[in-house]
């Protein structure tokens, strides 16, 4: 009797602790944030980047292939960054986003401002040394997320469309 | 060495057998219980089955940035399946053809229920006659009227519903690869191939859809060509025409979306960057699968509220239960009294009041599953996005089951322990 009783509370303990096992989700996000911060060092600057214009300014001045230094908030759609790429846009500050009173749940898609973004907004892309996309989310490379200003370093590209890319080497969160 | 016995196993069986009137009513009250708890699992599985597998992972829409998850207000430029054809290298090829699809897609009245003679095309029918119609949403009245020309005689249409219609081009099952050509074949001018639950969409009858009838909308007639099946996704309750045809008919020389089939992720990353590039056109790409996750989350309060109906659905069952079981037990106080005079322990007699309980529980289950399988499994509802399968599966299948015997077992104990706490010979006295 005395070994049924071990031996129920030995698959008791199992049980509950295959239970709590199957929490995998359960990470913190801010640790995980940290993390993937960590690996990301190799862009992020602790410093500012000297001579920042916002996303408006460089947009008329930047001139394709050269260097530019330009800040704005990430955001400008419901997904600013992309899934599986170092990459994301930015918009000018001067643009509001919605109100907290609107209670909009994605601010940073500009939704009622639209007219403004597009002629305010970059993409940013982080390369690595050889000039490649990094194939990771900026989101977690960076430990940014929406609505975060950023000041982004980088090379500037153009296109016949006005479009401005920013192949970055540096990126500064402002907060 | 009669207290360490368990009452006999037929001894509840023939319990339940006595009181024939109460045992029958008990099993009806489950039965319409767990019933009542498959409906709404299975209309939640079916909701749920639909939007999941409605995406395909490795397909991608691109649409207007400003059209947010609502693709029917989209609208890009007609060159758009080129330009991306042009610029992106990620595109999955089936042969020399690129799965590209550009779609144009608008939910609209439609008009079934009639043939209209000399079908050949893009034939116009009365325009009187069916403004007549336009009010009503059914009019059974089969009526004739000439044409203004008085050379054709019209059946008019007669019932009308809203309906999913997406233009579309032969590429289409290129990206669309759950989509099975069940009954006729690929439209031709002015033709339409309808989805194995456009019927429940539309609230018609499935005969009104039968390949060569006729169905109205946008001021035209188009004959049903076939019928296509697409794996319980959200297209079944489409209507698909062709693209020029649906341009034309709309006045629009736009897309809605374009849909694409990705090689890879790294793939759908390089669409999704391309329309983040070129933030001049204003596109937005998104992963099939993610865009039906994210319409997963406007109908959460209504798969809440289905499990909040569950939950009291199932309360509620197990009160009557309960109050049935309280009933069944008051009735015998004096036999469970004399099973303790005669050493029957408490555990024992407790046991065997629970195992009436559950299998009663357990054939009220039984019952209730057969009819809805029979019954519900498969049968379709319509819903703001098209229509869907109620679905008894494993899960839903499990959830009914549990909630009956749950309520066998909940049911029984309360009245249980309340008589087996009585003095035995309090209960021996009472009548």
């Amino acid at each position: 009797m005395k070994v049924d009783r071990t031996k129920s509370a030995v698959c008791l303990v199992a049980l509950l602790a295959g239970l709590c096992g199957c929490d995998r989700g359960s990470t913190p996000a801010g640790n995980a944030g940290a993390s993937a911060g960590g690996s990301g060092a190799a862009w992020l600057a602790t410093e500012e980047p000297a001579g920042a214009r916002p996303v408006g300014e460089a947009r008329q001045t930047a001139v394709d292939g050269q260097p530019v230094v330009l800040f704005g908030h990430i955001g400008g759609s419901a997904q600013p960054f992309v899934t599986g790429a170092a990459a994301f846009t930015i918009v000018d500050p001067k643009v509001p986003w919605c109100p907290d009173e609107e209670g909009c749940p994605t601010p940073w898609d500009y939704c009622c401002k639209q007219n403004e973004v597009r002629e305010n907004i970059a993409t940013i892309k982080l390369v690595d040394a050889a000039g490649k996309l990094v194939a990771s989310d900026a989101k977690e490379l960076l430990g940014v997320r929406e609505l975060s200003l950023v000041v982004v370093a980088g090379k500037a590209s153009r296109d016949e469309a006005g479009n401005l890319v920013v192949l970055a080497e540096k990126v500064h969160v402002r907060q | 060495m009669i207290w360490h016995r368990w009452l006999p196993w037929d001894y509840g069986v023939r319990n339940l057998l006595r009181r024939p009137v109460r045992t029958a009513l008990t099993l009806a009250a489950m039965v319409i219980v767990v019933f009542l708890v498959l409906v709404v699992v299975g209309f939640i599985r079916g909701l749920e089955r639909s939007l999941a597998i409605s995406g395909d992972p490795e397909a991608v829409l691109v649409h207007a940035l400003t059209a947010g998850e609502n693709l029917e207000t989209s609208a890009i430029p007609a060159q758009t399946p080129a330009l991306l054809a042009a610029s992106l290298t990620g595109i999955r090829r089936w042969g020399n053809q690129p799965a590209i699809s550009p779609e144009l897609f608008l939910g609209t009245r439609i008009q079934t229920g009639g043939a209209v003679e000399g079908m050949g095309g893009l034939i116009k029918s009365e325009p009187e006659a069916l403004a007549e119609n336009a009010d009503s949403n059914i009019d059974s009245r089969p009526r004739n009227s000439a044409s203004a020309s008085g050379s054709q005689e019209f059946a008019v249409l007669s019932a009308q519903g809203m309906g999913l219609v997406r233009g579309v081009t032969g590429a289409a099952p290129l990206v669309r690869r759950g989509l099975r050509l069940v009954e006729g074949r690929w439209p031709d001018a002015g033709e339409v191939l309808v989805g194995r639950l456009t019927a429940t969409k539309l609230g018609c009858e499935e005969s009104q859809l039968d390949v060569g009838q006729t169905i109205r909308f946008e001021q035209r007639e188009w004959k049903i060509a076939g019928r296509f099946a697409a794996g319980e996704a959200a297209f079944e309750a489409e209507i698909w025409c062709r693209l020029e045809d649906f341009q034309a008919a709309l006045k629009r020389q736009d897309l809605s979306l374009v849909a694409l089939l990705a090689d890879s992720p790294g793939s759908a990353a390089e669409v999704e960057l391309f329309c983040k590039q070129r933030t001049d056109l204003e596109l937005v790409a998104v992963s099939e699968a993610a865009y039906y996750a994210s319409l997963q989350k406007f109908y959460r309060p209504i798969r809440m509220l289905a499990w909040v109906v569950v939950a009291l659905v199932s309360g509620a069952g197990m009160f009557a239960g309960m109050n049935l079981m309280y009933g069944a037990v008051a009735g015998r106080v004096r036999e469970i009294a004399t099973l303790r005079a005669i050493g029957f322990r408490r555990r024992a007699i407790l046991l065997g009041l629970l195992q009436e309980g559950l299998l009663l529980a357990a054939l009220g289950t039984l019952i209730a599953g057969a009819i809805a399988l029979y019954v519900l499994n498969g049968s379709s509802i319509r819903f703001t996005m098209g229509a869907f399968a109620m679905r008894l599966d494993g899960p839903a299948m499990l959830a009914g089951c549990g909630a009956g015997l749950t309520l066998g077992l909940l049911g029984t104990l309360p009245p249980a322990v309340r008589a087996l706490r009585m003095p035995v010979v309090t209960g021996l006295k009472s009548a």
